[in-house]
């Protein structure tokens, strides 16, 4: 549309009252079909089927989220946008938190928010006339298994992120050494680990070990969810992580900005994810520095 | 009498056999006549072969946990005194796997590739839902 020039600026937006209506809980209470009758209901619950089932097929499992949970509410305790900005966590706060649907703790949930995201897409040669410095859509892959969740054969991978991942780089024309920080879909801290574990950066079961020792946290490796995530920030659908890669590469993200001052690397790249339905698809964007 | 206080199955032409199989307590499944896939959830056209020629068969009710879940929170009013319950999706011997509810051992016992066979619950007289139980 741009390129041809029907329009010149696109505003992709997403705003949601989810805290002060029930729009968000009746949406989650009314997704199943036959299920309902069994006490099955919602996202929770199907995403903790997927988790337990990889729990069974590789070394995983609430040892391994918690270094998720934990490290994105550090990034969230240096954004004063955050829902949980004033809100630390430990450790024994995850772990001690009550059972939701088991596998699942609370702090496995990601957050429901009052709020809105909005970020104008525009050609490059108009962006560079723009007051902020721009960021270029570098690469973009898709990827839909589709499958029922009872059906499904991908809840412990590999899910949409692994084809989708591949193309995305392949646009970009660079390999996963060249991402310097992940912005990934969380609405659950399991949809973070085998989002990764698809695109590549460890091997099914050692997330248990790449994530630890702070891999993700500020002055980390391999920064994810910059702002929080929807775990820790505010949950505004794909528009969460996309905005946060965008803001992180024009440099206006203040306390939590990547490079030296939370010790991490000036990012160049940054590999943002977006995923629907019980893993069913996954979109996968790379931005790039302009 | 009291009424059923828990969602009821969303019955529509496509799993109106399956229901009625429950009622009298068989688990009835589509099979492809062209290329033998047994599928759930019902559907007018085979998902691997896209053939429409379909017969429906009677499983044996014996299966595995692929994955299951144990809920401790209540979602609905009509599930609060059931907590912990355990939500599970059973993979028959035929191939279709389905939600369901894992009976007649504790939360703790369930595990994924257990040995499960069918149990029928007869929870108002229009209604029995399919549950499993492990194999003895
Ligand atoms: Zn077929």
């Amino acid at each position: 549309m741009l390129e041809s020039g029907f329009c010149k600026y696109v505003v992709i937006s997403y705003g949601h009252n989810a805290v002060s209506s029930d729009s968000m809980t009746t949406m989650l209470m009314t997704l199943g079909q036959d299920e309902e009758a069994f006490g099955h209901f919602g996202a929770t619950g199907s995403y903790a089927l997927a988790a337990q089932r990889a729990m069974y097929e590789f070394n995983t499992g609430p040892e391994t989220w918690k270094h998720i949970a934990v490290g994105q509410r550090k990034w969230a305790n240096l954004n004063p946008l955050a829902m949980t900005y004033n809100r630390t966590m430990s450790y024994d706060d995850y772990m001690n938190a009550r059972w939701l649907v088991e596998p699942f703790r609370l702090f496995d949930n990601c957050l429901v928010s009052d709020g809105g995201r909005a970020y104008i897409v525009t050609s490059a040669e108009r962006a560079r006339d723009l007051k902020h410095r721009p960021v270029i859509i570098a690469g973009l892959g898709q990827h839909n298994p589709a499958d029922f969740p009872q059906s499904a054969t991908f809840l412990a991978g590999p899910t949409g992120a692994q084809i989708a991942g591949e193309a995305a780089l392949r646009m970009a024309g660079i390999t996963r050494d060249d991402i310097d920080a992940c912005q990934i879909y969380d609405c659950f801290t399991y949809t973070v680990e085998i989002t990764l574990q698809d695109y590549g950066f460890f091997k099914p079961g050692e997330g248990t070990d790449w994530f630890q020792g702070g891999t993700i946290e500020p002055g980390g490796s391999m920064p994810v969810n910059t702002s929080g995530g929807q775990l820790s920030e505010a949950y505004f659908m794909g528009l969460t992580p996309i905005t946060e890669g965008v803001m992180q590469l024009m440099g206006r993200c203040g306390e939590r900005q990547l490079g030296p001052q939370t010790g991490t690397k000036a990012p160049e790249n940054i590999l943002c994810s977006d995923n629907g339905g019980i893993l069913q698809c996954n979109t996968t964007i790379i931005l790039r520095r302009a | 009498m009291t009424m059923y206080a828990k969602p009821i199955p969303k019955i529509n032409e496509d799993s109106r056999p399956f229901w009625g199989g429950c009622k009298v307590h068989e688990l009835r499944f589509q099979k492809c006549n062209q290329c033998g896939h047994v599928r759930w959830p019902p559907a007018i056209i085979c998902p691997e072969c896209h053939g429409k020629d379909t017969v429906w068969i009677t499983a044996a009710g014996h299966g595995r946990v692929y994955t299951y879940v144990v809920y401790h929170i209540a979602y609905h009013p009509g599930f609060k005194g059931e907590l912990p319950y355990v939500v599970a999706v059973v993979e028959l011997h035929e191939g279709p796997r389905i939600f369901t509810n894992i009976i007649g051992c504790s939360t703790e016992e369930v595990y994924c590739d257990m040995a499960v066979e069918v149990v029928w619950d007869d929870v108002t007289t229009e209604l029995t839902l399919p549950k499993f139980r492990p194999v003895k």
